[in-house]
């Protein structure tokens, strides 16, 4: 009790989230994003193909007018806004917490102390692990909207952050 | 004398019944339409066959039910400190249960339980969403005994914490079991029925009459012959005059069918202390037992609408700490019709003090705008765009149009108006609802991640929206002042990550 004090916080002084420099994900992630949507590409235009061989009678020429015109305008987009999407996420590890940053219309931010992460696990994708690039996911016990997912990540690095992920747990315990 | 566990036993034979009156019940539940369809046609089925096809039912269940006796056995494995819980008649499961890893183990009784005068005994663990062990028909004091026993293990570490336990306080605590500090009238759950879950009642309501109208359209014939001649009575200046009764109807309905629900779920609520944990009891046929541990509290709310407001009652939600998401809703835990001062002394008892209401802060006026927008903007354009380019007739509808309007938007007015986030020192505070207006109550330190959300074209404005997560669900706050929520976040991480606070 001797040592105990309660001095006022001074709320300026405090280190500020929003100012913090954001590391990009790694440059050969976009390959990644581009091939798997270039299969899901594929596959939305593969359907209505083998369709119009094998069954052409199925829908009638106006349908098929709209699904030419709309399968490649919603590809452009999805492929430009994927593109923006890689380009703003980012993601920054403090003394005392991780922070996340996601969204392309709207900038989302998520931050999870350190001693409030429950596990954390390391995922390699198919695609991924031919780039040798992992996910980082952190998990807290609030729930899946509560967290974070960092995709594109050197493997040895994203092995090292782990390491210092388990180190930061294991210290609060 | 103490009980013997250590020898594997079976429930009381009497647990037969129970077992028996369960899969009957199992059953008619799957098959109650059929059921129905049964009785209305009893005449045309042959009635030897139909009773023949009961009897074998009714023992073929009867059997089943002593082959679940006899091979449920459960029993205390005190060498490697396991409760082990062996069933299934087929399949058999055996279920071992960690001493040290129950955290709750809780006495209920259904109505079947009550009428045959037995017990049922749950064991709650920390590892899994579902309940693990469940004995179903055991007499009370066993019960008693065997939850003790499983406890046991709990209350060796309590006691080699804390000092031992002088009589005064095993005298206090007497007292506390003895005397619950809160008990909730019949006068105030009729209150409350009267008051609250209009929309609840209202789609319960639905469901019934439109499995009922589903069930009477499989008759065939009958029920045609039955159209027609409705068809042919109502005329078209009575449609207006039964549209109106059949609602004031179904108001009278829900109101007497949402008094009646009140009452069953939450007759006889009793709210004991015990070591500093809130025990509830309540239920008129199955009575429902459980512990509020304020630790692991992670969201309170409070609500209230303006009649109950008048009346002097609110209700009390509690969200406790979950492990899997299914099982959220679960273990949301309601308190109907507490008075103030009741709330008050439950919050204190969560908190060890009464929640204040600091800093304030309201939403933009661009929230009403875009939830206008979502909710009557959008629908009035699908409503048009199908009416002007699929089908014509729905514009025959379009009087329903300006009523939509006004309600939904007095709903979203009010709901904008009473939205309000207020930061105190010790907790956060969010304002929401349009009718029934509740307040979620969190302290800061219960906060497991924050999210913070800007639209680009609202960085000028300086506003922008935040979530705050907890292990109980989120709390979420749209397009405030943006720099004061900054700096709250600043202060909360700062807080959360200084102290090793327990947040569970």
């Amino acid at each position: 009790m001797e040592n105990f004090t309660n001095e006022t916080i001074n709320t300026r002084q405090l280190p500020i989230f929003e100012e913090v420099t954001f590391t990009n994900l790694h440059p050969k992630y976009i390959w990644v994003v581009l091939i798997n949507l270039a299969l899901f590409i594929g596959i939305l235009i593969l359907v209505p193909i083998l369709v119009s061989m094998f069954k052409p009678e199925l829908l009638s020429g106006r349908v098929w007018l709209i699904i030419g015109a709309v399968i490649p305008i919603f590809s452009v987009l999805l492929v430009a806004f994927s593109i923006i999407g890689f380009k703003k996420k980012g993601f920054a590890f403090r003394e005392h917490d991780v922070l996340f940053r996601y969204g392309i219309i709207a900038t989302n931010t998520i931050v999870i102390p350190y001693n409030r992460v429950q596990h954390v696990a390391l995922h390699e994708g198919f695609i991924s692990r031919y780039f040798s690039l992992a996910k980082i996911e952190i998990f807290t016990a609030g729930g899946s909207s509560s967290d974070i997912e960092i995709p594109g990540i050197d493997k040895e690095q994203a092995e090292k952050i782990k390491q210092l992920l388990m180190r930061k747990i294991q210290k609060q315990l | 004398m103490r009980a013997d566990f250590s020898q594997p036993q079976r429930q009381s034979s009497i647990g037969i019944l129970v077992m028996f009156f369960y899969t009957l019940q199992q059953y008619a539940r799957a098959l109650w339409p059929m059921i129905v369809i049964w009785i209305f046609k009893f005449d045309e089925v042959n009635k030897l066959y139909f009773f023949l096809g009961m009897l074998t039912v009714f023992v073929s269940i009867g059997v089943v039910s002593y082959l679940k006796y006899l091979n449920f056995t459960f029993f205390l494995d005190s060498e490697n400190e396991e409760f082990i819980i062996t069933d299934g008649v087929f399949n058999k499961t055996k279920t071992a249960i960690q001493l040290r890893k129950i955290q709750q183990v809780n006495i209920n009784q259904s109505f079947i339980q009550k009428l045959i005068g037995v017990y049922e005994l749950d064991v709650d663990t920390a590892g899994s969403n579902k309940k693990e062990g469940a004995i179903k028909a055991i007499s009370h004091e066993l019960a008693l005994e065997l939850k003790s026993r499983l406890l046991e293990n709990e209350e060796l570490q309590r006691v080699v914490g804390t000092s031992e336990t002088t009589l005064e306080e095993t005298e206090q605590k007497l007292f506390e079991v003895a005397h619950p500090f809160i008990k909730i009238s019949v006068l105030s759950l009729l209150k409350v029925g009267i008051t609250s879950n209009y929309g609840k009642s209202i789609a319960l309501l639905l469901i019934f009459f439109s499995t009922i109208f589903e069930n009477l359209q499989n008759f065939g014939d009958e029920s045609n012959v039955y159209k027609d001649k409705v068809g042919s009575y109502i005329d078209k200046n009575f449609v207006f005059q039964t549209i109106l009764i059949s609602i004031l109807f179904l108001f009278g309905v829900v109101l007497v069918v949402n008094v009646v629900r009140i009452i069953f779920k939450y007759y006889d609520y009793k709210i004991t202390r015990q070591k500093g944990s809130l025990l509830l009891s309540f239920g008129l046929l199955n009575t429902k037992s459980t512990i509020i541990k304020p630790e692991k509290v992670q969201i309170t709310t409070v609500t209230r609408n303006y009649f109950q407001r008048k009346m002097g009652i609110l209700e009390l939600k509690i969200r406790q700490a979950t492990s899997g998401e299914k099982e959220e809703q679960k273990s949301i835990i309601e308190i109907p019709g507490c008075s103030a001062t009741e709330r008050d002394s439950i919050l204190k008892l969560l908190f060890h003090k009464i929640p204040e209401k600091g800093l304030m802060l309201q939403p933009n006026f661009r929230k009403l705008i875009f939830s206008v927008f979502l909710s009557i903007g959008l629908p009035l354009f699908g409503f048009i765009a199908v009416g002007y380019w699929l089908e014509p007739l729905i514009f025959e509808y379009i009087y329903l149009v300006p009523a939509y309007v006004v309600v939904i938007g007095l709903i979203q007015y009010f709901r904008f108006k009473n939205s309000r986030l207020f930061i105190h020192e010790n907790f956060i505070i969010k304002q929401s609802g349009a009718w029934d207006i509740s307040n979620d109550i969190i302290e800061p330190n219960k906060i497991q991640a924050i999210t913070t959300s800007q639209l680009f074209w609202h960085k000028k404005l300086n506003i922008g929206s935040i979530i705050l997560h907890t292990a109980g669900g989120n709390i979420a706050f749209q397009l405030g002042d943006y720099s004061v929520i900054k700096q709250k976040i600043n202060l909360w991480l700062y807080e959360i990550e200084t102290s090793d606070s327990n947040w569970m």
